[in-house]
């Protein structure tokens, strides 16, 4: 046997193994049924069968909707609190930011339970107003992914260019949407893509909160428990597609924004 | 699967390094392969997969035992499969290993099925089992098996006259379904009903889930069979309730073919109400409305009869009292059967002599007892004149015990003799039962009268019934208002112009 010779790229090889098996691996399959049917044979009908059925697609607008407005309504709680946070001059920020970030140590099921009783009170009955008790449920659930880059970004904001914004003779509004704002565009990005994407697909929060309509995720539920493989993976693919484009939209601009506020503003 | 870790290994041999780490767990490996396959030798191992709480897993505390009348101590204290392997050294001086296994719904199963995963022993439900008859997946019971004679057959000996009928006169392809199946647990479909809300006479329709006074206070149940079911039973109600079809010769036949009623217009028509059902429900629900029952959420459920006597016990613990009503145009039968399959089986004499000895040892009797007592359920068995452990379990639950109320008498002689007429299985109990936990464990003669078996979809049906209740669950890009519309055409613009405008400044 040869000498052993470590190298450092050798070191990729069990997450290469790992993506082979786990990512790669199960695409190919995903792809397989998505483009056959039943004997096995390729086709398109999967496809066209999705854009073309009104309750397919209802599901794909119902996920869109809901996953918007988680997201905005995530980012309007979400900028304040991460702005007065990181811009106070308070002693104990960390702990503060605990209490929004702690329901995320509590376990999830549990969290939905209490958030059940919780709004039945409010409400009365939670059947009369599905759509916004998944709104509440997944706002309730994501906040704190959204909260915390958007604080570390403003956290990280230099504060002489708001004095310098200020001698120049910026009021506060303006130094806001001028200077503040653009360079948290980083912070909001990444606090979207972690909100959006898995908002459109978390069925659970739906099924918990008495919400009976499907949304992407429980389709796909759906068709494989109908033994229909083939269309489950066409929905699985499709919606892989939606957030591919999603990410490189996001992605693009991130740069975008990353790059001219280090060129503008730093001068360099 | 196969493929794929031939893959890895491949992949492995690209690596110096790991061919090294290879040469060095291999014999390892070798060693650990050696040691089994010599145990494979002796003992043999029987792969059981069943739903999931579905068999008792012992552990009573001291204080749970329960002492028939018929001075036997029913008591659980090791997993039943656990005992199983030691009766079955004792009983045939082999060794057995039990890999107890899991499964979440009939179509997980199927799907697992599928893909690989090999298992001698399951328990499906009726219609799961017809399908896996039709695609000839199943290994028929030995001769051995029905023999009545052997003390050891615990399962021919014990089941209920009226389970095995009912699998008997069942056919699919021409063979019955006793040849395949051994019935385990049983029960039928109703709606559970707060009284002090909802009459007797609002619960005993299936059209109580369009009834507009108990608007969003209902649920239903979230599949697509059970679904169905009920939206047949509100279709079809006015023929299934006349004084001439029940009277009929065939009422049993026909009854039968209603509720199996897969034509695409049915299927239309269903599609239609059940659209009609969900803007009147609370909700589609599996397992919560036991506990929505039980906290006043809702007034009224579709349930199963095994989880109508869990949430009336529990209700009960609160002084809180829940009724069970059986829909006066018909209830779903159904049960879940032991099988055994082909491809685990293999046609190793063995395995299949222990999975048919684990059959017989779960229906004994007294573990019937047991399992009736953890899962809560019905069980197929009945128990015979000299072995009465079930009668008297059930007389032990129910049978009245104050001298001063009013006694009835209610008959089973129907599940356990045959003859519901039968002197030896007539329960004293009281009126104040009547809807309660024994009429939904041991429903009366009248109301299994009217029960149907839902038979499995063809391919087509199963894909139309299925696109059925896909649309039922969507949302209809049609319900969306003018003025979100609006709103999204206005934010739409709003974006593009603002991109417009950014691209202009650069």
């Amino acid at each position: 046997m040869n000498r052993f010779r470590f190298q450092r790229s050798q070191l990729c090889i069990p997450y290469g193994l790992f993506l082979v098996c786990f990512v790669l691996a199960p695409l190919v399959v995903i792809i397989y049924y998505a483009f056959t049917n039943g004997e096995g044979q390729f086709t398109l009908e999967n496809l066209t069968g999705f854009f073309s059925s009104p309750n397919t697609i209802g599901t794909l607008a119902y996920s869109l909707g809901i996953a918007v407005s988680t997201t905005c309504t995530c980012l309007l709680l979400a900028y304040p609190i991460a702005y007065i946070l990181a811009r106070s001059r308070m002693k104990h920020k960390s702990v503060i930011l605990m209490v929004f970030v702690m329901p995320m140590w509590i376990n999830f099921t549990l969290r939905i339970t209490a958030l059940k009783e919780i709004l039945t009170v409010i409400e009365g009955n939670l059947a009369y107003h599905p759509f916004l008790n998944t709104l509440i449920g997944m706002t309730y659930d994501f906040l704190p992914f959204m909260i915390l880059p958007l604080y570390t970004t403003l956290l990280k904001l230099d504060g002489s260019l708001l004095e310098a914004a200020a001698d120049l003779g910026a009021d506060t509004v303006q130094t806001f949407l001028k200077v503040t704002f653009p360079l948290s565009v980083p912070g909001i990005i990444s606090g979207i893509v972690m909100v959006f994407l898995p908002s459109m697909t978390n069925y659970v929060v739906l099924d918990m909160l008495y919400n009976s309509t499907y949304i992407m995720g429980s389709l796909i539920g759906a068709y494989f428990s109908a033994y229909d493989w083939h269309n489950g993976s066409m929905i699985a693919l499709i919606l892989l597609v939606i957030i591919l484009l999603f990410t490189l939209f996001t992605n693009r601009y991130a740069d975008e924004d990353a790059g001219s506020s280090r060129g503008g503003v730093l001068g360099q | 699967m196969k493929k794929m870790a031939r893959g890895q290994v491949q992949e492995m041999k690209k690596s110096r390094t790991m061919l090294g780490l290879a040469g060095a767990v291999l014999p390892a490996l070798c060693a650990f392969w050696g040691q089994t396959a010599q145990a494979g030798e002796e003992t043999v191992v029987l792969r059981v997969c069943s739903w999931e709480e579905y068999i008792d897993l012992g552990e009573w505390d001291a204080d749970e035992a329960i002492a028939l009348d018929n001075g036997r101590v029913i008591y659980g204290e090791k997993p039943l499969y656990e005992d199983f392997e030691d009766w079955y050294k004792e009983t045939y001086g082999r060794d057995v290993r039990v890999e107890y296994s899991c499964f979440g719904t009939n179509e997980d199963l199927y799907n697992q099925l599928n893909i690989g995963d090999t298992y001698d022993l399951v328990c499906p439900s009726e219609y799961m089992i017809m399908k896996l008859m039709a695609e000839k997946k199943l290994v028929p019971y030995s001769d051995g098996f029905y023999d009545v004679q052997d003390v050891n057959n615990f399962y021919i000996r014990n089941v209920s006259p009226y389970i095995q009928k009912t699998l008997e006169t069942n056919e699919i392809g021409g063979e019955s379904w006793s040849k395949y199946a051994a019935g385990y647990m049983w029960g039928i479909t109703g709606v559970l009903y707060n009284p002090e809300l909802v009459t007797e006479e609002e619960a005993s329709t299936w059209k109580i889930f369009g009834n507009p006074k108990f608007n969003r206070q209902i649920t239903l149940k979230d599949n697509v069979r059970d679904s169905y079911f009920a939206a047949l039973g509100i279709l079809r109600a006015q023929e299934l309730t006349d004084e001439n079809f029940v009277r009929a010769a065939n009422y049993h036949e026909r009854l039968a073919d209603v509720m199996n009623d897969v034509h695409p217009e049915t299927i239309a028509q269903a599609q239609e109400l059940l659209d009609e059902l969900m803007d009147n429900v609370y909700s589609l629900e599996t397992d919560s409305g036991k506990a929505d029952m039980i906290t006043g959420k809702i007034v009224a459920n579709y349930q199963w009869s095994g989880d109508a006597v869990y949430a009336m016990d529990q209700a009960d613990e609160d002084d809180f009292e829940l009724k069970f009503a059986v829909p006066k145009e018909s209830t779903n039968l159904w049960f879940d059967g032991w099988v055994m399959l082909q491809n685990g089986i293999e046609g190793d004499a063995d395995r299949q002599h222990a999975a048919e000895a684990f059959v017989n040892f779960v229906s004994r009797p007294d573990n019937a007892v047991r399992n009736m007592y953890y899962i809560g359920y019905t069980s197929s068995i009945a128990g015979t004149a000299e072995d009465d452990t079930i009668y008297e379990y059930m007389k032990w639950c129910y049978g009245a015990q104050d001298d001063d109320v009013e006694l009835m008498d209610y008959p089973v002689g129907y599940f356990f003799s045959g003859d519901n007429s039968d002197a030896d299985y007539i329960l004293q109990s009281t009126q104040d039962q009547m809807g309660r936990q024994l009429y939904s464990q041991y429903p009366p003669q009248d109301v299994m009268d009217r029960t149907a078996i839902m038979r499995y979809f063809d391919a087509d049906a199963n894909k139309a019934i299925n696109r059925m209740w896909i649309n039922v669950r969507c949302f209809d890009i049609a319900d969306v208002p003018a003025g979100v519309w609006m709103a999204l055409l206005a934010a739409l613009l709003f974006v593009i112009s603002a991109m417009y405008q950014r691209s202009r400044r650069r």
